[in-house]
């Protein structure tokens, strides 16, 4: 069988070759490298609508959790005014409740002042009608006479005013 | 990624396709086993040839080289298409990793020795590491290496010199001729040698890489089956003529002269390209006539 020389040219075998590798460039064009490239953008497509649906996902959340709080900082603060109306209301009733007690215990006092003002006053006319019985027994039987009651009743009278002007 | 479940359909055509790529290779040995007489002794030719047609001009001789890279050609197309068959974005498959993986390489490649301008040859550079590669790595199944034939890294090489030329042309013929009075006009006889030199260089660098490898190969098998016959030229019988040494050592051999050559030629030839066509560009020049164009309009 023929061979050809180690060192052989040939113009046509030059030509098939040069088309060859222009012919193997469209293949690997068109079958290798298009639908790479078409599945990677395609992933990479879907990657971005991925990361963007995250992303919106993450700002509402974001806008949640701001809400939230803001609405949780607010609680609080509400929070504190019913406390310090509670505290304030009860100041006040405590106040009320201890000036109606202070109000009825010096209403106490006082009456118990005057019941023994009272007292006293009726003591002290006993007293003074018991004197003026004794010392009218007294006269009576110092003098064993009746002079005139209404004399007498006088006299005693006048004593007695003077016994009460001198104490 | 969810991973679904291949169908009947799916795996009937990734089957053909499969088929379909080894079995320009399996016609390719046939071919060979079935029309060429083993050689005997040392015998380093170059492809032997099936048979001729006549043509204008010259005859062309239909040899190993041109079955061969046919064979790796077609081969090299249903491997295009069994990679990217069936690759969605959804679903998670090992060959639509291998193929993105190679597809970014060669991208990385040619954006970092060609700069973004020259993005639409990645697929280029892409065909002839493919067809480079194949065509040496087609030795492994003891088939003729298109890449030991002159002719085809001929045809290659010249391809892309008229890339380097066409854009050397893009400012203008003018521009062209000038770049060969650089830096001054005596050099022009150098620089039109350094420019034919260009396509000459890469063919016989490619060209002479794999061949020298078959070469050194039989070679070696040669005189290993010397040194068998010379130390157990002695014993009796059969084992007189036992090539003991010829078992594993030409295998490993075969590892750097076929493997590793087979694959940093075909690195080297595109680097060259990549390197030779970006530099062949003028860019700045060509940018800057082509504001004064657009300030012009």
């Amino acid at each position: 069988m023929q061979t050809l020389d180690i060192i052989s040219i040939n113009i046509w075998q030059i030509l098939i070759s040069f088309c060859n590798l222009i012919i193997l460039f469209f293949i690997v064009k068109k079958f290798l490298f298009e639908p790479v490239k078409k599945m990677v953008a395609e992933r990479e497509a879907l990657a971005a609508g991925i990361i963007e649906e995250a992303n919106e996902q993450k700002k509402a959340a974001s806008a949640d959790k701001a809400l939230w709080e803001s609405k949780l900082s607010t609680a609080d603060k509400e929070a504190d005014e019913i406390i310090k109306k509670a505290v304030a209301k009860a100041d006040k009733r405590s106040d009320v409740i201890i000036g109606n007690a202070q109000e009825r215990a010096d209403g106490i006092l006082r009456q118990a002042k005057i019941d023994a003002e009272l007292e006293q006053k009726k003591a002290q006319e006993g007293i003074r009608r018991e004197i003026i019985d004794l010392s009218s027994v007294l006269t009576k039987k110092m003098l064993k006479r009746e002079i005139n009651e209404q004399d007498h009743r006088e006299m005693i009278d006048e004593f007695l005013q003077d016994i009460g002007d001198i104490s | 990624m969810p991973y679904k479940k291949a169908g009947k359909e799916f795996k009937i055509v990734d089957a053909t396709l499969i088929l379909m790529m080894v079995a320009p290779l399996l016609v390719a040995i046939l071919c060979k086993v079935l029309f060429i007489p083993q050689s005997e002794g040392i015998e380093i030719t170059g492809a032997h040839v099936y048979f001729t047609l006549n043509m204008p001009v010259s005859t062309l001789p239909i040899s190993e080289s041109q079955v061969n890279s046919a064979a790796v050609l077609i081969s090299i197309f249903f491997l295009c298409l069994f990679i990217t068959h069936g690759i969605r974005a959804k679903v998670y498959t090992k060959r639509a990793v291998i193929a993105e993986w190679a597809v970014e390489k060669v991208e990385g490649l040619v954006n970092e020795n060609m700069g973004t301008y020259f993005a639409g040859f990645a697929p280029f550079i892409g065909a002839i590491l493919l067809l480079s590669a194949f065509s040496s790595l087609i030795s492994l199944v003891g088939l003729f290496a298109p890449t030991s034939d002159l002719n085809v890294v001929a045809g290659w090489a010249i391809l892309v010199f008229m890339l380097i030329t066409y854009y050397k042309l893009k400012c203008g013929p003018w521009y062209y001729v000038k770049g060969f009075m650089e830096p001054i006009p005596l050099m022009l006889p150098m620089n039109i040698l350094g420019e034919v030199a260009t396509p000459v260089s890469m063919t016989l660098r490619h060209y002479g890489n794999i061949l020298s490898g078959t070469v050194i190969s039989v070679l070696l098998a040669a005189a290993l089956q010397a040194a068998s016959n010379a130390i157990f030229g002695n014993l009796p019988g059969i084992l007189q003529n036992f090539p003991l040494f010829r078992i594993g050592i030409p295998a490993v051999l075969s590892i750097y002269f076929d493997l590793f050559s087979g694959c940093l030629q075909a690195f080297i030839f595109a680097m060259l390209t990549m390197l030779y066509v970006s530099t062949a560009f003028p860019m700045e020049e060509y940018m800057k006539r082509k504001q004064i164009k657009e300030k012009a309009n």
